[in-house]
Parts: C-alpha cells; structure tokens; sequence
C-alpha cells in the first residue's frame, strides 16, 4: 500500500438520474428489510397487540355487540388491527431516524456523495414493506374469527397497506425532522398512534346497524338469503349515531378513508364514499412523501 | 517509484489538498468559525486542537461539505466546498467522533452500504468489502453483528470503511478517543501506515501527545486561529520554559478556564442510546 488510494478499487460513481440512484434506493430499502428480520421484538410486538385486539377485545367485546351489519365484532375490527400494525411500523421505522441522523448510519450517509432524495425514497420504501409485514399478521388469524377472503381481495390489502405505509412513514418523517432529541417511543404511540387509530372507525362503526340479537344464529344459508334481501339484522338492534364532534374527527382522520377501504376490499363492507377512500389512500400519501423529502433534505443539511 | 513533485494519483491537481479563505460561519449573532485562513497540502498530516466550543466540529462540517460557510471559502483539491458538494465527498474519507454503524447490522453489511453510496462499481464491491475486513484485520468477526464489537473493533471497521472508496483527505474526528491504550496503539499503526502511503490526514484530538507527531499543528479558539506550525516550532515560540511540551503550548495560548459545554441534543441522544435506550439499536 504504498499508495494513498489504499484498497485499488473501481469507483465510477453513484449513477443517478435526477437524485434517483436504483442501487442507493435498493440499498437503503434492504438496510430496513435486515434490521426488520433481525429484530424479532418489532415482529412479536405484531403478534401481542393482534391477539389483544381481535382476539381478546374482539371476542370479548364481540360477545355484547353481536353484529355490525352482518359482521361479526371480530370480522368488523379485523381491518382496524391491521392498520394499528401498519401504523406502529410506519412510524416506529421513521421515528429511528432521530437517533439514526445522531448516533447512526444516517451520519455516514450524509457525508457520502449518494443523492439524498434516493436516501429517502430506500427508507419510504423500507417502512411500507415493513407496514405490510406487520399489517399482514392479523391475516393469519383469518381462519379464528371465520372470515372466507379471496387471494383477489388480500392482493388489494396488501396494496392498500403499502400506501398506507407509505403515508405513515412520510408523517413519521416530517415529526422526526422536528425532534430534537428523543428519549423513548411512548409519546409518539400515546400522541400520535392511538389518536389515529381510534378515531378512524377501526373499533366502532361510523353509521349502520349494531347488535341484531339472533341474527348470528340463523343458517348461515338463510343468513345469506335475507343479507341479498338487504335485511342485516333482525329481532331489534340499535342504529348507530356518533356525537357530532367524534364525527368530525373521525372524517378528518385520513386514516378512516385507509381503512375504510381495506374493510371495503378484505369484507366488502365500506362506511364512507369510494372516491374519497381512492382519493385519500392513493393520491395522499405521493403528496406527504413530497414533503417528507423535503423535510428530511433539510434535517440532513442542518447536521 | 516515482518522483516526490508527482503524487500518485494527482496528476492535475496542484491546488493544496485543504484550503480556506477568511471562512466564517454565523449560528444568529455568533460566529463559530470567524475568519479562518489556512492550507493544507498534499499527503500532509495536520492536526486541528482547540478547546471544547472552539469551532472545531464547525470547520469541519464546512470541510465535508455539511454546512455551507457564511463568508469566506474553502476548498478540498481545488474543488469548493459549496458549489461543488458532491466533487468534494467523493474526495473525502470520514470517521466520526461516535460510531456511525448500523449495529443491527454486520461488518460486511455495514460495508456494503458504503460501497454503494459512494458508487464503487458493482464487480469491485465484493473485493472492496474483502479487502476493507483484511486492512481492519476483523476477519470472522465481519459477519457478525456490530452490536457485539468493541470500541476499538468499531473504530477500525470505521477507519476502513472510510478508506474504502480511495479517499483523496481523511478527517478524522478524535479517531482514538474512548480507546484502550492497546486500542490507541493499534489505530495509531494503522494511521502511520496511511501517513507513509501520502494520505492526506486532517484529524482533531484532544491528545496532544498524538498531535505532537503530525507534520503541522492548527490552534483555534473562540473561531479564530491562533497558531499553527510544526509542532516543534510551536513550542519554540510559546513554549517558554526548557522542557516545555504541545500541552504547555495549548494552555499557554488558549488558557486555564474550563469549557463546560451543556449538553447538546446529540451528547443527549448518545447517553440514552448508551443506557439501551429502546429503538436506539
């Protein structure tokens, strides 16, 4: 080594056309698939708030609220866990990016000539495979709570949880671009998550009939029959009717629209208008990823 | 062998390898680098001292093109480090003060990610990572885990790491800092040895029997520089007393009072990541 280029290795260059560089965005996406599989806490975590919450709350809850217009409790919530596991994962691969720019690899990264634009883009991709990962887990229990769901309809889930993420992990962006410091995830989960989460028509419905005493036990033949008859329930049940400021939020929760379209495409059960559900699920997220890039272009100049 | 007027590798370039004009940068009213003037040239070794808030870690987020300067220039090999940011880092081989690894990750992963942010040709990746596990002497060890290195372990990984895209200028931030002095020992070696190969090292410490052995030393305090020379000369002219040493010198022109710094948001973010803090690993 008496030469001061040390290792005699070609360096071309990062390729890339307009700050996108494939292999920095591939690279980037498979640094978040490593750190996924090889930390089995994140997946666990997965696995105890889906049982906590379609089985436990789903089955207990499920014994009082006998049915929401012909779903079972279960059935209705199945979607709802989905986007919390979607939710936690978004944000808890963007949220490390507090630490990550302070103590991490994201130091190394911002010293190195790779477009910083392909950075961001390898981790909006790396956090929407994880969301649909770990969206993906309340799927396995699709047996459990006695729902039929077509390879057709869990193709769709799976894109509708990849945008989803995408969306998450763009806002997560934008929050980590704003802290400072951060010392544990409690308040982004208690602040940001379960506000989300609840207000987004995942464990009540939004209008419709609840309970249908008797309904549940019909032949389920017959059950179908007067379902095509557009009878839903039968032998009494209650019209649901939010007070109006939950309402409110609720709609103004784009999470709800998310949800409400992975309900449509998992159960065909839709509680809100198809165009807005397209609209938010879609177009939304491209919109925050933008912001996301510039909110992290300026968090990684400022170091 | 060739002649010491052709550094390998350099043909064009005859511009210093470091040089800033009257550099300044502003945070609100207070300049932490006030006008700065220097050159470093080619295969040099220079080391930068100065007390904690001196305006060290500033000059250097300007040298690897992090900030931009608020007056002033300053230039890797000719190349500006404002307008041409990205010219400049393909330049240089950085190694933090902090471990900049991902610990979830192996050696060799960590590695990978390198070569590929610095745009090291697809065919050579495998050689480089090969070759950058050899240089750090990690052996098996590149196929675990960083999480389970030690301090000196991570700080070779880091310095091979750096070396691996053929940097023209190393900085290095307090390279041995938080070392055994077995550990010490070693990385000093293996800076030696990049000394003998021309590299051109701008490293910053705190041990000034480290800085002792560079070619030439900077002072700053308070943003401005104070002396600068070979580290002989320094203690010629300040140093007073027969027996003086770099350390009289440092004191002799920076003073006795300590420089308490509150803590920072990273020094922060380092303490609740080294108590385990969750989500920091």
């Amino acid at each position: 080594m008496s030469d001061h280029t040390s290792f005699d290795i070609e360096t071309p260059g990062v390729q890339a056309w307009m700050g996108i560089a494939p292999a920095v965005i591939h690279v980037m996406w498979r640094r978040e698939m490593l750190r996924y599989f090889r930390e089995r806490s994140q997946f666990f975590g997965g696995i105890s708030r889906t049982i906590l919450w379609l089985v436990i709350l789903g089955f207990g809850l499920g014994a009082a609220l006998r049915e929401i217009e012909g779903y079972t409790y279960a059935q209705y919530i199945l979607p709802g866990v989905m986007t919390l596991n979607v939710l936690y994962a978004s944000l808890q691969c963007s949220i490390a990016l507090v630490w990550d720019r302070e103590v991490g690899l994201l130091r190394e990264v911002v010293v190195s000539p790779a477009p910083m634009l392909s950075v961001t883009l390898g981790k909006l991709l790396g956090g929407a495979s994880i969301a649909v990962f770990q969206g993906s887990i309340p799927l396995l229990l699709l047996p459990v709570i006695g729902v039929k769901v077509s390879v057709f309809a869990i193709v769709a889930a799976v894109i509708v949880m990849f945008f989803m993420g995408i969306f998450m992990t763009s806002v997560g962006i934008v929050i980590a671009s704003r802290l400072k410091t951060f010392e544990g995830f409690g308040a982004i989960s208690n602040g940001v998550i379960q506000p989300l989460y609840f207000l987004s028509g995942s464990i009540f419905p939004l209008r419709g009939v609840i309970g249908g005493v008797g309904f549940l036990d019909i032949p389920a033949a017959l059950r179908e029959e007067l379902r095509g008859l557009g009878i839903f329930a039968l032998g009494g049940g209650w019209v649901v009717q939010l007070p109006g400021w939950i309402q409110f939020l609720v709609l103004a929760n784009p999470i709800s629209y998310q949800l409400d379209l992975l309900r449509f495409v998992l159960l065909d059960f839709q509680q809100l208008p198809m165009t807005t559900d397209l609209l938010v699920t879609f177009a939304l997220p491209l919109f925050a990823a933008v912001v996301a890039t510039i909110a992290m272009s300026r968090t990684l100049k400022k170091k | 062998m060739s002649s010491e007027a052709e550094p390998i590798g350099n043909p064009e370039s005859t511009a210093p390898a470091i040089e800033t004009v009257a550099v300044r940068r502003l945070y609100g009213e207070m300049a932490a680098v006030d006008g700065l003037s220097f050159q470093v040239s080619e295969g040099e070794f220079f080391a930068l001292l100065g007390p904690n808030g001196a305006g060290k870690t500033t000059l250097i987020q300007m040298l690897t093109t992090l900030i931009p300067p608020s007056a002033g220039t300053a230039s890797v090999r000719g190349l500006d480090v404002a307008k041409d940011a990205a010219a400049v880092r393909t330049n240089l081989g950085v190694v933090f003060q902090e471990p900049a690894l991902d610990e979830r990750l192996t050696a060799e992963e960590n590695l990978e990610i390198h070569a590929v942010l610095y745009g090291i040709a697809r065919r050579s990746r495998k050689k480089a990572v090969e070759s950058a596990i050899q240089w750090a002497a990690l052996g098996d060890a590149g196929k675990r885990a960083v999480s389970g290195f030690s301090g000196g372990m991570k700080r070779r990984l880091e310095l091979a790491r750096a070396l691996m895209h053929g940097p023209k200028v190393l900085f290095l931030d307090e390279p041995t800092i938080g070392l055994d002095p077995q550990g010490r020992r070693d990385l000093w070696d293996r800076i030696a040895e990049l000394r003998r190969g021309h590299m051109t090292v701008f490293m910053t410490t705190h041990n000034l029997g480290e800085a002792e052995a560079c070619d030439r030393v900077g002072i700053i305090d308070h943003g401005k520089l104070i002396a600068i020379g070979p580290p002989g000369d320094l203690i010629a002219e300040h140093g007073g007393s027969e027996g003086a040493d770099l350390e009289d010198v440092f004191i002799k022109l920076t003073g006795h009072h300590l420089r308490d710094n509150v803590a920072t948001a990273r020094d922060r973010m380092v303490n609740f990541a080294s108590r385990g803090g969750e989500h920091t690993k």
